[in-house]
């Protein structure tokens, strides 16, 4: 048998790899979740995660600080990012680089200089675990937030700018009809990405000591306490709310097409 | 056309994977569970290869930073009467060439760490294989009732044997424990031998916590410490403190602390999982919450160094490592073990039925190893570099009380005060010997000494944590998440009126999604 090298055939690895890091173990996650300890079919993972008012107070905490946390990003990135995109400053590739530079630096390292800040400024910082951790996610997450929004609203056509001011419409109305609806996509895979790992990066929560569960804590709790099953059918419940949460905010070619945006 | 070919790739993935599967399955089936049952068709194989004298692999599994890694600095030499010791090189390093030495057999060890026994375990359940492990006893005690251990040979307990250093030197205090503690009718001693042991108490700055104060589980709910005392962020330590602080009227009345039956009361009432006691424990726990500065893991030996808390729930070997660190930088902490009870454990070394096998020879390493790290200048190492207690007493050999002696041993201008360990060196609580009264200064009473060789009054009111049953453990398990979850009931009515918005427009968003979708699809048809 002869192999032919065609482009097709440049994806084998990746499918490969797919296959055995991704597929496999969503299987064995189903697999888990869905069966007792001893391997039988049981939905009762399912029914014990909705009957407790802990796991699903745990759901509702982590909730409370992902959109927290998002929100934050969400103010502090929107104005950054749309001075930096419609500036017509020379160094402004360097300022983008100022706030990517922090992603460079290890994860742990950045929390742990922002947990002497916070001890500097706070004095002790287990008074306030909530507002602590949403802090910590939103200097972790930031990045993510800016650069999509960044890169949505460079990308605006500044014709579609000159027009509405030929057209007789102010700064604010420019912005408000213009470019604040085109640049929406950008804002809405900003949210995805900052929204999703904060419900579950519970390594911020550790380290700047909140003891609360969040969804990721809980997870590893119940492998902790050899609940295989458990913890499987907690993540698959996480998985299914990052699927809805995707589909809500990702827009497809089509909404483009005839929905109104112009991109 | 296309299509179909599109599907034929998403069959072809589909197979592939459903092969994956069904050989991961098949393989755990083959290899792994129930993870510890295969043993005995190895041995065969293994004795056929045990008369060519080739390299043995021996594959240990122990805490993180538990032994000795070399590399002192000269200034770091402990000169004793009978001679200096000094970490050169890696404990493992020192067996390896110790084995050939002696044996003549050449013997490589693969040395692994595991943070806690929980970890231990699931890596065990997921089919990593080790010879030789240093479980907690509880965590042995659960590897003993699955029947996963292999005993240690009659040969290992004959003092006879020069090389049997553990036999010879383990203290008898402590042998006598692994002698009488039994799980499911057999000893500890049958296939665990000591390895480090200490207890539990606080680490704390005296300048802002009274001794009174340090001296109670109860230390964890005080307002005066808000924020600014940490407890391990482990489920058994916390429920220890716990049951500690919510019985100590009952713990420290003089009518239970006067009873003939006092040490049996103490272990059945610290090792007490009825659903009252849980349920309590639980009440006791979300108190703690908060008021603890954190359930900490590996944070609280440097928070309590920096001073940023007063007080640190501490295992004894940490606390000496707390205590030591602090004081480099000029700060002086002191240690306390509850007036209650205080939780005495041991870190044992057991070998594992399928990483062994049968193989004879292995376990002869495997058994030299536990004998190496417990020859006295090498027990005095490890001591040394981690900071707790060895299990040897040292028997004839006196290097081990000259090393307290060097260690702790006063000078000429101290104020001298003495401290008896017979206990340890002779087993007997209740009588002490001039030889093992310590003269030491008075400054070390509440310090490093206590916590690494804990008086006999703390002794006295130590318990051991047994191994819970399955159920019970659940329970406990459970108790632990509702204490670190967030409880919905706990939401107030403002909050709920939030996650309602909240929900309310996700749900209106994707209702208006679909429709669009569809009036999209609807309107694609028409035309």
């Amino acid at each position: 048998m002869r192999i032919h090298f065609t482009r097709k055939n440049l994806g084998i690895p990746y499918v490969l790899f797919l296959l055995i890091f991704v597929v496999m173990p969503l299987l064995v996650l189903f697999y888990f979740a869905f069966t007792n300890g001893s391997g039988e079919f049981t939905l009762t993972n399912l029914t014990d995660f909705f009957t407790n008012p802990n796991t699903l107070g745990t759901l509702f905490y982590s909730f409370a600080i992902a959109a927290t946390t998002t929100f934050f990003c969400l103010i502090l990135a929107y104005p950054v990012a749309y001075f930096l995109a419609t500036s017509k400053l020379k160094a402004r590739s360097v300022i983008i680089m100022l706030f990517v530079l922090p992603m460079w630096i290890n994860f742990s390292l950045r929390i742990t200089a922002l947990k002497e800040i916070l001890t500097l400024i706070q004095g002790n910082l287990a008074f306030y675990p909530f507002a602590n951790s949403v802090i910590g996610m939103t200097y972790d997450f930031l990045p993510f937030m800016i650069l999509p929004i960044y890169t949505a609203i460079e990308k605006l056509d500044p014709a579609l700018i000159e027009a509405a001011k030929d057209l007789g419409a102010g700064d604010k109305e420019t912005f408000l009809r213009i470019t604040l609806p085109l640049s929406l996509p950008g804002v809405m895979s900003g949210i995805a990405m900052v929204f999703l790992p904060s419900m579950t990066n519970y390594v911020v929560l550790d380290m700047l000591y909140n003891s609360t569960f969040i969804m990721g804590s809980l997870i590893s709790s119940y492998f902790a306490a050899d609940n295989w099953n458990g913890g499987s059918m907690i993540a698959l419940i996480l998985l299914l709310i990052i699927c809805i949460f995707t589909l809500l905010t990702t827009t497809k070619e089509e909404d483009n097409k005839d929905g109104g945006n112009l991109l | 056309m296309k299509n179909r070919h599109s599907h034929k790739n998403i069959l072809l993935v589909f197979v592939l994977t459903l092969i994956l599967i069904i050989g991961l399955i098949l393989s755990n089936l083959v290899f792994s569970p129930p993870a510890f049952a295969k043993t005995e068709d190895d041995s065969d194989l293994a004795q056929t290869s045990q008369t060519s004298s080739q390299e043995i692999t021996l594959r240990i599994c122990n805490w993180e930073e538990y032994i000795d890694e070399g590399d002192w600095g000269i200034d770091e030499v402990i000169d004793l009467e009978s001679g200096d010791i000094f970490g050169e090189n890696s404990m493992i390093d020192d067996f390896e060439d110790w084995y050939e030495q002696t044996y003549n057999i050449k013997v490589r060890v693969e040395y692994s760490n595991f943070g806690t026994n929980e970890d231990l375990y699931n890596m065990l359940t997921l089919g990593d294989t080790f010879d030789l492990i240093c479980p907690s006893e509880y965590m042995f005690m659960k590897l003993m009732s699955e029947d996963a251990l292999t005993p240690l040979s009659p040969e290992f307990f004959d003092e006879t044997y020069e090389n049997n250093y553990y036999i010879q030197g383990v203290s008898p205090y402590l042998r006598d424990i692994f002698d009488s503690q039994e799980i499911e009718g057999e000893p500890w001693s049958k296939y665990a031998a000591g390895y480090m042991w200490g207890i539990t108490g606080f680490v704390y700055d005296p300048e802002f916590v009274s001794e009174a104060d340090a001296s109670t589980w109860r230390l964890i709910t005080n307002p005066e410490v808000k924020r600014q005392v940490t407890i391990k962020d482990n489920v058994r330590d916390s429920y220890f403190a716990a049951v500690g602080a919510v019985n100590s009227d009952l713990l420290r009345s003089e009518e239970f602390l006067t009873d003939p039956n006092y040490t049996s009361n103490l272990e059945t009432v610290m090792n007490n999982t009825t659903s009252e006691e849980i349920e309590r424990v639980q009440d006791y726990l979300q108190q703690a919450k908060d008021n603890v500065y954190a359930f900490e893991t590996d944070s609280g030996k440097a928070d309590m160094i920096s001073g940023r808390v007063l007080a640190n729930y501490q295992w004894s070997g940490d606390a000496v490592y707390s205590m030591d660190e602090a004081e480099a930088d000029g700060l002086y902490l002191n240690f306390s073990a509850p007036l209650e009870s205080t939780n005495i454990y041991f870190d044992g070394w057991v070998m594992l039925k399928n990483g062994i096998a049968g193989n004879k020879q292995k376990q002869h390493a495997a058994e030299a190893f536990i004998n190496f790290v417990s020859r006295p200048d090498n027990a005095i190492r490890n001591m040394y570099y981690i900071g707790y207690t060895s299990f040897i007493s040292g028997g004839s050999d006196s290097r081990i009380l000259e090393y307290l002696d060097w260690n702790y041993g006063a000078d000429e201008s101290e104020e001298i005060v003495e401290y008896d360990i017979s206990y340890f060196f002779t087993g007997d609580m209740e009588n002490s010997v001039t030889d093992y009264v310590l003269t030491v200064d008075s400054e070390q009473i509440g310090r490093q000494l206590t916590a690494q060789y804990p008086s006999p009054e703390t002794i006295r009111r130590s318990a051991v944590m047994l191994y819970f049953p399955p159920e019970e453990n659940l329970a406990i398990n459970r108790m632990w998440t509702n204490v670190r979850c967030y409880n919905l009931e706990n939401l107030p009515i403002w909050g709920w009126f939030i996650a309602i918005i909240i929900f309310g427009l996700i749900l209106w968003v994707s209702i208006k999604k679909t429709f669009d979708f569809f009036k999209r699809k609807i309107k694609k048809n028409n035309s």
